[in-house]
């Protein structure tokens, strides 16, 4: 809310609620929560809290950007979880067994994940068959066939300078997978805002007949959608080997599921496509981990946890919802 | 010769029941002990709860809408179902219509939710499958209830020779469900709906009714799953339900439900239960990597999928 609606009269003020933009709403309840925890818990804004917190951070906001980037074409991609930990296992065979140098193993972990959510990308344009059941039947092949590869053997003896990097500090407190997710965010909102295929896959996503008459390839535009979110959740998976300094075959999975919806829908990215929030997205995550740490901090009961998130995203999406029809009663647009 | 194959594979359930005769042929050929009185029970006694899960999500699917929250709401139902038992000693007798009563109710919330909100049914029932499992694991602290009533564990044990009795409320479940579907009205409507919303809403059909009546009914079942799971188990585990949304949605997607809504099969989401649990069977008893069965699974619903794919456009009537 701007400083000028808390001058107005009631009545003004609530209009100005009403189409506020969903992202300053975000940002007030995040920095209300913050003065809360910090208040009730001084430790939560301790250094080393603070860099638990970044970390965490990092790889929610990358785990929303992989579903995010599907979203925005009116999918879902309900791999990412399987495809994170596909890549986390490569990773960890390419460095622990092949002993291949760190940004190599790196190199062809992303390659994997790509490669997978090309091919969700590819099976959902050629049969035409909704991404939710698409995505759902390879999450299962793609955990599947990792299990049988790795027999769910963990590999924890990777080069130290991989779970040095997960430890590293900048400044005390800021980790250095934070900065790489925020490299990300400028990456994603270039994409979106200023180049040709960006634009192209808002508009396959908000209209695919639309766009496909006015000459954007909506097939490959929603493939490389499907390949840039395998990246996107493989990068996820290499921040969490940096993490735990070891390759667990039981991270990723359906664990990402919640966090991979939370953050987009939270920051405003619509489900039915065409629609992204890029600055939104990470908005969103840093809510839920700011709830999550907070919880944590406080000891309230860690197992309320999901509760809470559960509710919190109910009430984002029922704001969001009567935001947009009241901006719409009033015929001011979004 | 052709023809008449092709006839054939464009029911539904064809290519099920065939693949399941050749598979428990095959079993019966390779494994001695596939037949017996007791790996027979133990394999049907398994088909229960999912057979109840896959009904549950079956007629969300009609309505052309998804409840992920069917095994959340099914965890919800078991621990309160046993903990009503152990700490407030409520009989059996009442426990189980209680616990029933609020699997509708989780539903009932879910089909409010959806239709005063007019917001996506997956991300609503997303939302209260997290908070149903944090009211679950909140309330017990992830410790199961253990002391649950000796008649309950002796209902989850018995059997007519190779008959369980926990297969009994699925059959029955199934069908009423095949009842409801093809005879009765409140039941076309649903399908109608799910066809054609706005069709239906024309011709008179109310968009609420239908929809929170499908979730009611979605929770109701989820709960009798869980139910049953608790009778199985001999225990109230907080993680039941945990892992019932894959099967959930692969048992009426490969008994041919069509996502989109409007089109569901009650006998093919039954044969595809069974042929998951013949699947999973002959596994152990070919003693195969459990990892297995995940892959195996993910293969078979892309198979279905491909199947009614090619079945939808050999029948002229593809799907967009």
């Amino acid at each position: 809310m701007t400083d000028e609606a808390l001058s107005d009269t009631p009545a003004r003020r609530r209009i100005h609620f009403g189409v506020v933009s969903g992202q300053v709403g975000l940002v007030l309840i995040i920095a209300g929560f913050w003065t809360v925890f910090s208040l009730r818990a001084p430790g939560f804004l301790s250094s080393f809290n603070l860099f638990t917190v970044g970390r965490a951070l990092a790889i929610d906001i990358v785990i929303g950007f992989a579903q995010m980037v599907v979203l925005a074409t009116g999918g879902m991609n309900l791999s990412v979880g399987a495809i994170g930990v596909c890549a986390v296992m490569m990773a960890g065979y390419l460095m622990q067994t092949l002993g291949l140098p760190v940004p190599l193993a790196i190199a062809g972990a992303l390659a994997l994940g790509g490669a997978l959510g090309w091919l969700n990308g590819f099976v959902i344009t050629r049969t035409g068959v909704n991404s939710f059941i698409i995505t759902l039947a390879s999450a299962n092949l793609f955990s599947g066939a990792m299990l049988i590869v790795t027999k769910a053997v963990p590999l924890n003896a990777l080069p130290p300078e991989v779970g040095a990097f997960g430890k590293a500090r900048i400044a005390g407190f800021v980790s250095p997978l934070l900065l790489i997710a925020v490299a990300i965010c400028a990456v994603l909102f270039i994409l979106y805002r200023y180049s040709a295929l960006g634009r192209r896959i808002l508009a396959a996503g908000a209209n695919a007949r639309a766009a496909a008459m006015s000459g954007v390839p909506v097939g490959r535009v929603v493939t490389i959608s499907h390949a840039l979110s395998g990246v996107l959740a493989a990068i996820a998976g290499m921040m969490v080997v940096a993490h735990l300094g070891a390759a667990m075959p039981s991270v990723g999975g359906d664990d990402w599921l919640l966090p991979s919806f939370l953050g987009p829908v939270l920051g405003g990215t619509l489900l039915s496509g065409g629609a992204v929030a890029v600055v939104g997205t990470m908005l969103g995550a840093l809510l839920v981990t700011t709830i999550r740490s907070g919880l944590l901090v406080l000891q309230i009961g860690n197992f309320w946890l999901q509760l809470y998130l559960g509710v919190i995203l109910l009430l984002a999406v029922l704001v969001d919802r009567y935001r947009a029809l009241y901006a719409e009663r009033h015929g001011i647009a979004r | 010769m052709r023809t008449r194959l092709r006839r054939l594979l464009l029911v539904e359930w064809s290519g099920l029941a065939a693949a399941i005769v050749i598979g428990a042929g095959a079993l019966a050929a390779i494994a001695p002990n596939f037949l017996t009185e007791f790996n027979l029970y133990v394999m049907l006694r398994s088909l229960s709860v999912p057979l109840l899960v896959a009904f549950a999500q079956m007629i969300t699917l009609g309505v052309g809408q998804m409840n992920i929250a069917v095994g959340a709401i099914g965890g919800l139902v078991a621990i309160v179902f046993g903990g009503m038992m152990e700490v407030y000693g409520v009989p059996l007798g009442l426990a189980v219509p209680l616990a029933l009563a609020i699997g509708a109710l989780g539903g009932l919330l879910n089909g409010l939710l959806i239709v005063r909100t007019g917001i996506n049914a997956f991300i609503i029932t997303l939302a209260t499958a997290s908070a149903f499992t944090g009211i679950n694991f909140g309330i017990t602290g992830s410790i199961p209830f253990y002391k649950m009533p000796p008649a309950l564990s002796a209902f989850g044990d018995q059997h007519w020779s190779a008959m369980p009795y926990l297969l009994v409320a699925p059959l029955i479940v199934a069908a009423l469900l095949g009842l409801f579907f093809s005879r009765m009205a409140p039941g076309r409507q649903l399908l109608a709906f799910g066809g054609n919303p706005h069709a239906a809403e024309l011709s008179g059909i109310s968009r609420g009714r239908v929809v929170i009546s499908a979730h009611v009914l979605s929770g109701l079942l989820a709960a009798v799953a869980a139910v049953l799971a608790v009778a199985q188990l001999g225990s109230a585990q907080p993680t039941i339900g945990a892992d019932w949304l894959l099967l959930s949605f692969a048992a009426p997607i490969i008994g041919g439900a069509a996502l989109t809504g409007g089109y569901i099969s009650v006998l093919g989401t039954m044969f595809a239960v069974f042929l998951i649990g013949l699947i999973q069977n002959g596994m152990v008893l070919a003693k195969v990597d459990p990892y297995w069965v995940q892959f195996v699974l993910g293969a078979l619903i892309l198979a279905a999928v491909g199947l009614n794919r090619w079945r939808a456009v050999n029948s002229g009537m593809a799907q967009i």
